[in-house]
C-alpha cells in the first residue's frame, strides 16, 4: 500500500497539472507570445507542493502536452509546440518550479517570502524563454525583450499578487 | 456532465477504438508535429481525414461544436487579430481598420492549425479509455531511468480525469455567485477572487474525497502491470499516418512556402517595420 502522505501528493500534483492545462486553454493573442493563467498555477503549484512534488507537476504537464493532448497555450499540443519558439518558456518552468518550491520552503512558507521566490521563479522563466525566442526569430536583444518580457510584467505582477493570496488561503487545506 | 465534456471517452468499434493505445498515442504525436508546419492544403485534407473518423466514431457533430464555443470564440479572436494586424494588399476599410488579403490569409490558416490540433485531441481522447491511457504512458515512461513510471501514470489518468471535474465545479460555483447577484459586480479582479478561491476550495476538498476513496480500497502502486490487446491493424495504420504527411508535404514544397512566409510576416509586424528580405 502506498504511504498516505505519498497518495495524498500523488492526487494534490494530478490536480495542479489539470489546473495548468486549464489556465493555459484560456490564452490571449497578444504578439508571438500569448497571455495565460498558466504560469499562475505554475507558481502556485511550486508554493503549494514544494520543489520536488512541484517539478513532476510540472513534467507530467509538459509529457502530456508533448503525448498530443491540447494542455499548451491555446489548447495547442505536440513536440513543435515544444521546440517552436514559445518552447523555452515551457521548458523554463520546469527550473523555475522547482527553484521557486525551494525558496518558498527556505523562507519558512511566509506571503513575503512566496511573493520573492515567485519574483525568482518569473526571472528564470525569462531568462530561458527570452533567449530562446530571439534565436527562434533571429531578432536583437532589444527586440526579444519587447517582444517576449516587457508586455507581460504588469500581468506577471498581478499573477504572483493572485498566487501569494491563494497560497495562503489554500494552504491550511491541504495539510 | 457529459454536456460539459466533450473529451470523454465514447463506447465504440470503430478503426480508433480497435488500434491500440500506444499506437494512437505514437499517431497524435506525429500528427501533431506534421500539423504544426502543414500548409492550408494539407489542413483541409486532414480535416477530411478526421471528419471520417468523427462519422465512425459517432460523435454529435452540433452539439460538440456548442459545448466547444469558447474555444471557437478563441479561435475567432486569433483569426481577427491577424486579419486586422498583418500588412498588406487592403481587402475592406471598416472605420478606420483593415482587413489585408494576407492577414486573412495567415489569421485562417493559424486559426485552422488550432482547430485541427484540437479535434485530433478529441477524436484521441474520445477512443481511448483514461485507464488504457494510463498503462500506455507507463509503458512509454518504463525505459526513462529514474521515473517511477507507475506514480507518473497514475497522476496523468488523474489529471484526465480532474479536467471535467474542474470545467463542473466551475459551472456551479459561477451559478451560485449568480444566484447571488453576483454577477453585477464590475471589477474583474474582484470577480476572479470570488470565482476562483471556491473553485480551488471544491476541487481541493473534491481530491481530498478522492484520497480517502483511494486510501480506503488500500490503493498502491506493486499491482500487475498491464496487458495490451493489439488489433495488428497498428504497425500498417502508422506507416499509411506517415506515408500521408509525406505526401502532402511532397506536394506542399512545390506550391509557396507558407510557414516560411508566417514567420516573414511575424519579424515584419513585431520587429522591423521595414520590409525583410530572407
Amino acid at each position: 500500500m502506498t504511504p498516505p502522505n505519498q497518495l495524498k501528493m500523488t492526487v494534490y500534483t494530478a490536480l495542479f497539472v489539470a489546473l495548468i492545462a486549464m489556465g493555459a486553454f484560456i490564452a490571449i493573442p497578444l504578439g508571438p507570445v500569448p497571455i495565460v493563467l498558466q504560469n499562475l498555477f505554475v507558481l502556485l503549484a511550486a508554493i503549494i507542493l514544494g520543489p520536488v512534488w512541484g517539478l513532476a507537476c510540472v513534467g507530467i504537464y509538459l509529457l502530456i502536452g508533448l503525448a498530443g493532448l491540447p494542455v499548451f497555450a491555446g489548447g495547442t499540443s505536440g513536440i513543435g509546440k515544444l521546440f517552436g519558439p514559445t518552447g523555452g518558456y515551457l521548458i523554463a518552468y520546469l527550473p523555475a518550479v522547482f527553484v521557486t518550491g525551494a525558496l518558498s520552503k527556505k523562507l519558512k512558507n511566509s506571503m513575503t517570502g512566496d511573493v520573492i521566490a515567485m519574483v525568482i521563479g518569473s526571472i528564470i522563466v525569462y531568462a530561458i524563454g527570452v533567449p530562446w525566442l530571439k534565436i527562434a526569430f533571429s531578432l536583437s536583444w532589444q527586440k526579444a525583450v519587447a517582444v517576449g518580457m516587457l508586455p507581460f510584467l504588469i500581468g506577471d505582477g498581478l499573477k504572483i499578487a493572485a498566487a501569494a493570496f491563494m497560497g495562503k488561503k489554500i494552504r491550511p487545506l491541504i495539510r | 456532465m457529459a454536456a460539459l465534456n466533450p473529451f470523454m471517452f465514447r463506447q465504440g468499434n470503430s478503426l480508433l477504438h480497435c488500434l491500440d493505445t500506444r499506437c494512437k498515442l505514437l499517431w497524435v504525436c506525429m500528427t501533431s508535429l506534421f500539423i504544426l508546419k502543414a500548409d492550408f492544403l494539407a489542413c483541409f485534407i486532414f480535416l477530411g481525414v478526421l471528419i471520417v473518423f468523427i462519422k465512425q466514431i459517432q460523435i454529435g457533430v452540433k452539439d460538440t461544436l456548442w459545448q466547444l464555443k469558447l474555444f471557437l470564440l478563441f479561435l475567432g479572436f486569433i483569426f481577427l487579430a491577424r486579419a486586422l494586424t498583418i500588412p498588406g494588399d487592403p481587402l475592406v476599410f471598416f472605420h478606420g481598420l483593415t482587413i489585408t488579403r494576407q492577414g486573412l490569409n495567415q489569421g485562417g490558416l493559424v486559426a485552422l492549425r488550432f482547430f485541427l490540433v484540437m479535434v485530433t485531441g478529441l477524436v484521441f481522447s474520445a477512443t481511448t479509455r483514461p485507464a488504457s491511457l494510463k498503462s500506455a504512458a507507463q509503458w512509454f515512461l518504463k525505459p526513462i531511468p529514474f521515473v517511477p513510471e507507475k506514480r507518473a501514470a497514475v497522476m496523468i489518468s488523474l489529471a484526465l480525469r480532474f479536467f471535467p471535474l474542474i470545467l463542473q465545479q466551475a459551472n456551479e460555483t459561477a451559478n451560485a455567485i449568480d444566484a447571488r447577484c453576483g454577477n453585477l459586480q464590475k471589477n474583474p479582479i474582484k470577480r476572479f477572487v470570488r470565482l476562483t478561491l471556491p473553485l480551488l476550495k471544491k476541487t481541493f476538498l473534491s481530491a481530498d474525497h478522492l484520497i480517502l476513496a483511494m486510501e480506503a480500497r488500500c490503493y498502491g502502486e506493486d499491482r500487475t502491470d498491464p496487458e495490451f490487446e493489439p488489433s495488428g491493424k497498428e504497425r500498417v495504420f502508422i506507416l499509411y499516418s506517415l506515408g500521408f504527411w509525406l505526401f502532402l508535404f511532397f506536394f506542399s514544397i512545390r506550391l509557396p512556402p507558407v510557414s516560411l512566409n508566417y514567420i516573414l510576416v511575424i519579424r515584419e509586424i513585431y520587429i522591423d517595420p521595414d520590409p525583410v528580405l530572407l
